[in-house]
């Protein structure tokens, strides 16, 4: 950690977090907000949380922020001056300093930032994830380890709200009727970005094999270095994003239908889900891996570490496909054809 | 004396630093989602708030001069260990020569190997479980702020706005045609009981 780049970093992030609400431009709100993720995800690379990093950059500097535009280019860009006067910013500005007191109150109590020995870093169960899961798992990112194994559970849950969120996406805004026809679209022959520039269509299609390939090895390389299933499937999904962006929608969706997204999706909360229950058949609890040693070569631990990959990559599958999908219906109002 | 206290005062600063940023990022983005008048306004106020929150965890979870939570597994170790295997061969050379005085001398060396050991395993790593809590947060965030988008556009799509005060006036109005239309229902269903 350096305390100088923090402190800049942080004054930073109040700022663009302060422009980012001021501004009355919703697409210059959104970019500044593009900016604001960038800056949190230096600060996390900063303080060592590298995982954290990887997954701010890709998601809140790339994902949310296409996200953010193509509802704007849906709606209104331009939000008007209040009309009236309203009791709730001044209610608001009194709950606001009360619950600023309190919590600046109780930070006082709160140990120095950096403390090797506060209670949150000298819980036995903390300090047991840096010092035994290497000798557990074999797998020496400890954040992958206590991801995909340790706190199972927790992880497969997590990818089971990616997919909700997907399904319930499709309920609020998805179109039947128009989905309908965009199928009998699908069968003509639509020329790779046909309307799009030259240099932004050649870019992309240099781009776009190079990233999904990256996003592959950061699924498959997470338990040596800073990725996993999560961060290898947001940037999977940009790579369909960024062919949407480039070639097209349709081009994006006749590789990667919505129907087949839903089924890759469920695909990967079943691999996660299953290998859990093949734990269980096998005469253990619900994904403890360390029973599949029999099935798997290497050990006990090398079997849980392998375990681990599988499951990551049914974390990629779920998160990959679902972004695409968020994508796929906010940028065209759920009806998926037309696009940005 | 004043210098120092100065410093102490400076580093019990900075050592809040981190906790008192959270904390205004938190009230920014509590406070727009309270009081901004357009919804994406408070979309990008929640996503605010939600920084704050994973800023108060990974601060948590951060230690001074500490490696990144990847366990150095590579050449340190083999290092240790091909110098432990060196010292032994040596103590055993030793021994060929002076055999007393050999077992202490390779007793040493594995003593050293194993503390050798020790120490590695007592690198200071920033403690990892905030950040998987963390970093899984981060992409439920975006599904569900994509969720929450798409119901921005629904409410758009319904009402032709998406500023709060225009959307809840739209709403009183239909209820209001819609009260109307049922009193004029029952008027008509009133007429031939009559």
């Amino acid at each position: 950690m350096i305390w100088q780049l923090d402190l800049i970093l942080l004054i930073f992030l109040v700022i663009t977090a302060l422009i980012s609400l001021r501004v009355r431009d919703l697409l210059g709100a959104s970019m500044v907000f593009g900016i604001y993720s960038f800056l949190i995800c230096l600060l996390w690379a900063g303080m060592g949380a590298v995982d954290v990093a990887f997954t701010e950059a890709a998601v809140g500097a790339g994902v949310s922020t296409v996200i953010l535009v193509a509802t704007v280019y849906h709606t209104r860009r331009v939000t008007g001056g209040h009309k009236r006067a309203s009791g709730m910013k001044v209610l608001s500005l009194l709950l606001m300093l009360v619950l600023g007191g309190v919590l600046l109150h109780a930070s006082g109590d709160f140990p120095a930032l950096g403390d090797p020995t506060s209670p949150a870093n000298d819980h036995p169960v903390a300090q047991y994830y840096i010092e035994g899961s290497y000798q557990d798992t074999k797998v020496p990112n400890l954040v992958t380890s206590v991801l995909a194994d340790y706190r199972g559970y927790d992880t497969l849950f997590e990818t089971v709200v990616v997919f909700v969120a997907g399904i319930g996406i499709l309920a609020v805004i998805g179109v039947p009727t128009a989905r309908m026809r965009r199928e009998e679209v699908c069968g003509d022959t639509a020329q790779f970005g046909e309307d799009s520039d030259l240099i932004i269509l050649q870019t992309c299609r240099l781009v776009v094999p190079v990233l999904q390939l990256f996003a592959l090895y950061v699924i498959a390389h997470g338990h040596h270095s800073p990725g996993g299933g999560f961060q290898g499937g947001v940037l999977f999904g940009a790579s369909y994003i960024l062919l949407a962006l480039s070639g097209g929608l349709r081009e994006a969706l006749r590789r990667l239908s919505e129907s087949m997204s839903f089924r890759l999706a469920a695909c990967g909360i079943v691999i996660y889900a299953g290998f859990g229950l093949l734990c269980m058949a096998l005469g253990s609890s619900f994904l403890d891996y360390a029973i599949l040693d029999s099935i798997l070569p290497g050990g006990v631990a090398m079997a849980r570490s392998h375990s681990m990959l599988i499951v990551e990559a049914g974390v990629g599958f779920t998160v990959t496909t679902i972004l695409f999908v968020i994508y796929a219906n906010l940028a065209t109002r759920g009806k998926l054809e037309g696009g940005l | 004396m004043e210098l120092l206290t100065l410093t102490a005062q400076f580093e019990w600063i900075l050592g809040k630093s981190n906790y008192w940023a959270s904390t205004v990022l938190l009230l920014i983005g509590l406070h727009a989602m309270i009081s901004k008048n357009n919804l994406i306004k408070k979309l990008i106020g929640m996503s605010i708030f939600q920084t704050g929150i994973i800023l108060f965890y990974v601060s948590a979870g951060a230690k001074h001069g500490a490696q990144i939570p990847i366990v150095h597994y590579g050449h340190d170790s083999h290092e240790s260990h091909d110098k432990a295997a060196h010292a032994a061969e040596h103590a055993a050379d030793a021994g060929q020569q002076v055999a007393e005085a050999a077992a202490p001398a390779a007793n040493h060396a594995a003593n050293h190997a194993a503390d050798a050991t020790h120490t590695l395993g007592e690198t200071l790593y920033v403690n990892p479980l905030p950040h998987v809590l963390m970093l899984t947060a981060i992409v439920v965030g975006v599904a569900t702020l994509g969720l929450a988008l798409a119901m921005v556009q629904k409410v758009y799509a319904a009402y032709g706005s998406i500023e709060e005060d225009e959307v809840l006036d739209a709403i009183a109005d239909s209820t209001a045609d819609s009260t109307v239309d049922s009193t004029v229902d029952r008027t008509v269903k009133g007429t031939p009981e009559a």
